[in-house]
């Protein structure tokens, strides 16, 4: 399973994709993301690369536990699914990774 | 500090314009991404892991307190209330809206400001010792020079599209504060002239600069910069990436080899067309003058009373001001560290603060520094405790100057789409296990920098202690290298035991401090030499816990 992530192109925020047609589908919130079939994902993919007037550097994050949507694989994507992570300890968000309470 | 002239508002606000209507394309969609991209680079503003940074120059680290309440206004206004101060003393803002950034450009402006050398393969910001023009140890004023070098090489047409980046400092007194060795070009500024080292940088592969000239005069700067950059742009690497900076090109050469090909090159150039005319830097250093300095007469023992009757005050005293060129002036440093805080960062309040302080109590004068902090240059001694008051009530009073918990971080992975690991809790973790001010200053000076990736933005490579960042299999893990030094002594840090978890890095460092506290030979030998004539390995194994 996968979920498709861009910024938008106005204001550069992170979102993602969770159903739709226009930009009003997509959601500030990665715990409201659609989960998508290696297909689907790939479809969506490109056809939100050619709409620039909306979003930009459009890519497929994939999930690696499909029920849970928690064990990513890269630490990146947590940190850029929940933002900066200034004013947690580093051994709090380990933790939290080490759990996977990504949403 | 240097006042713009016709020519300098004109290409600004010409700038202004065309990126005005280049975003103004952008979003009708006239131009692609892939178009626009080059475009607001050159501009400062990336694309982030979060949003658009807007990456500000600060020419050579030079502030006037109407600049700074310029970017309270910006971090209130268009961003989260916060800035960041960054190692190439320059300010960045981290949540930027696309749309919003002409404006913040054209208030820029009108305070002589602008985003343009701070990205792009281009001559970068010049950066300078951030006590120039104030500092007792200094021999000449490195400003007028760096302002010289920002004149030539603004929109230099045969150096703006260089196989990278360029990024040259400079210094003017014995000790370096400037880190001149770990630049592409490194000048030092002797009473002979310039003393000019070549291929130094971090990074990947990290190198020292060598020095390939002394004594070149200041009249004759711009030509010898300019046939430096010259075989440097003919033979820098373009088809990779990792191989394109000066260092490569310089050590792939052998640095004599790269002076000869200089030395030919530069015979060749009609210097008379290339270096300012002697008016011309005359003109330039005018805009320098020393302050009016206040005639205060300042009082020894009162200040002497105010350091007894608060600890805080003494601590600062010692640790946050620099002797300066007048007996009855000092220059402070306003530490953005404070315990638990990510380094480099200031409120919106605290700017306007610190533009209070510098119009109440330093001529109306900020420096940034590449250690992450700010600076008022001249203070008049009589002013001091006041100050200090003053700062403290703002959260600005951290006296811990050079010491452990003065740590530069990049970014890192909260931030930057290119890092694979976090600094800032890092930083925060390592000062909260150093909060105690009695145990900081008893370790004295040592300085840790902490990168999020193989780029060094962080500096690890020139730390006393050194903190890489790693990817290991989706985890972050810290590389840690001991013995790196950015000063006139500018050495190397290597990595030393293995990577630890972010959770094992402060305890690790804490052994490490207890051994150096045991093997010292006094209070009086720093942490770096202790290591240098112990060796870094007499410390590896304080790095991993005892089995």
């Amino acid at each position: 399973m996968k979920l498709l992530t861009a910024n938008r192109l106005t204001d550069g925020l992170v979102l993602w994709y969770a159903g739709g047609s226009d930009l009003s589908g997509w959601t500030e919130d990665a715990a409201n993301a659609t989960r998508l079939e290696d297909e689907a994902a790939a479809a969506l993919l490109e056809e939100w690369k050619a709409r620039e007037t909306e979003v930009v550097g459009v890519y497929v994050v994939p999930l690696v536990d499909e029920n849970t949507l928690v064990k990513r694989e890269y630490v990146r994507e947590h940190v850029r699914a929940n933002g900066p992570t200034i004013g947690q300890t580093a051994l709090d968000t380990a933790r939290q990774h080490q759990r996977g309470e990504v949403f | 500090m240097y006042q713009y002239d016709q020519f300098d508002h004109a290409m600004v606000a010409a700038r202004n314009a065309e990126f005005k209507d280049q975003v103004a394309r952008r979003l009708s969609g006239e131009l692609s991404e892939d178009q626009f991209k080059p475009l607001r680079l050159m501009n400062g503003l990336y694309l982030q892991l979060h949003a658009y940074m807007l990456r500000i120059a600060v020419p050579y680290g030079v502030l006037s307190s109407r600049q700074m309440r310029t970017f309270a206004h910006i971090a209130r206004t268009y961003d989260r209330d916060f800035g960041h101060f960054t190692t190439r003393q320059n300010i960045q803002f981290n949540w930027i809206k696309l749309a919003d950034t002409p404006q913040i450009l054209e208030e820029l402006a009108a305070v002589e400001m602008h985003a343009i050398q701070t990205s792009g393969n281009c001559i970068r910001n010049t950066t300078t010792d951030q006590f120039a023009g104030a500092a007792k140890d200094e021999l000449d004023d490195p400003r007028p020079w760096a302002e010289l070098i920002r004149q030539w090489s603004t929109f230099h047409p045969e150096f703006t599209f260089l196989p990278r980046k360029f990024k040259i400092a400079i210094t003017g007194a014995t000790r370096d504060r400037a880190a001149i060795r770990v630049h592409d070009i490194g000048l030092q500024l002797t009473a002979n002239g310039f003393d000019v080292y070549v291929g130094g940088g971090m990074g990947r592969t990290p190198h020292l600069g060598h020095l390939i000239k002394s004594g070149v005069p200041g009249e004759k700067l711009l030509s010898y910069l300019e046939a430096a950059l010259r075989v440097y742009n003919r033979y820098g690497r373009r088809d990779n990436i990792y191989k394109a900076r000066i260092k490569i090109l310089v050590s792939a050469l052998g640095p004599q080899e790269y002076a000869r090909q200089v030395e030919e090159e530069w015979a060749t150039l009609d210097q008379a067309q290339i270096d300012a005319p002697h008016a011309e830097i005359a003109r330039i250093k005018s805009f320098f003058p020393q302050p009016n300095y206040a005639d205060k007469a300042f009082d020894a023992a009162a200040i002497e009373r105010a350091k007894a009757a608060d600890p805080g005050f003494a601590r600062w005293m010692r640790n946050n001001t620099l002797a300066h060129r007048r007996d009855d002036h000092v220059s402070v440093t306003i530490s953005l560290k404070p315990t638990g805080m990510p380094p480099g960062d200031a409120s919106s309040a605290q700017m306007d603060a610190m533009a209070d302080a510098a119009d109440a109590f330093g001529y109306g004068e900020l420096r940034v520094s590449h250690e992450q902090n700010v600076i008022l240059p001249h203070v008049a001694k009589a002013d001091l405790y006041e100050l200090y008051r003053q700062l403290d009530q703002n959260g600005l009073s951290s006296a811990n100057v050079g010491k452990i918990t003065d740590m530069i971080a990049c970014p890192g992975l909260d931030y930057c789409s290119l890092a694979n690991a976090r600094a800032i809790p890092l930083a925060q973790d390592i000062s909260n296990r150093f909060a105690d001010e009695g145990l900081t200053d008893k370790i004295g000076d040592l300085q840790i920098k902490i990168s999020g990736c193989i780029n060094a933005c962080g500096h690890h490579h020139v730390g006393h202690i050194g903190i890489l960042g790693v990817d290991k299999q989706g985890e972050e893990f810290y590389q840690i290298l001991l013995g790196g030094r950015a000063d006139e002594k500018a050495a190397l840090g290597v990595i030393t035991g293995k990577g630890l978890s972010a959770e094992a890095v402060p305890a690790a460092l804490e052994r490490l401090v207890n051994l150096y506290l045991e093997l010292r030979t006094d209070e009086t030998e720093r942490f770096i030499d202790t290591v240098g004539r112990l060796g870094r390995e007499a410390f590896a194994g304080a790095l991993h816990e005892p089995a």
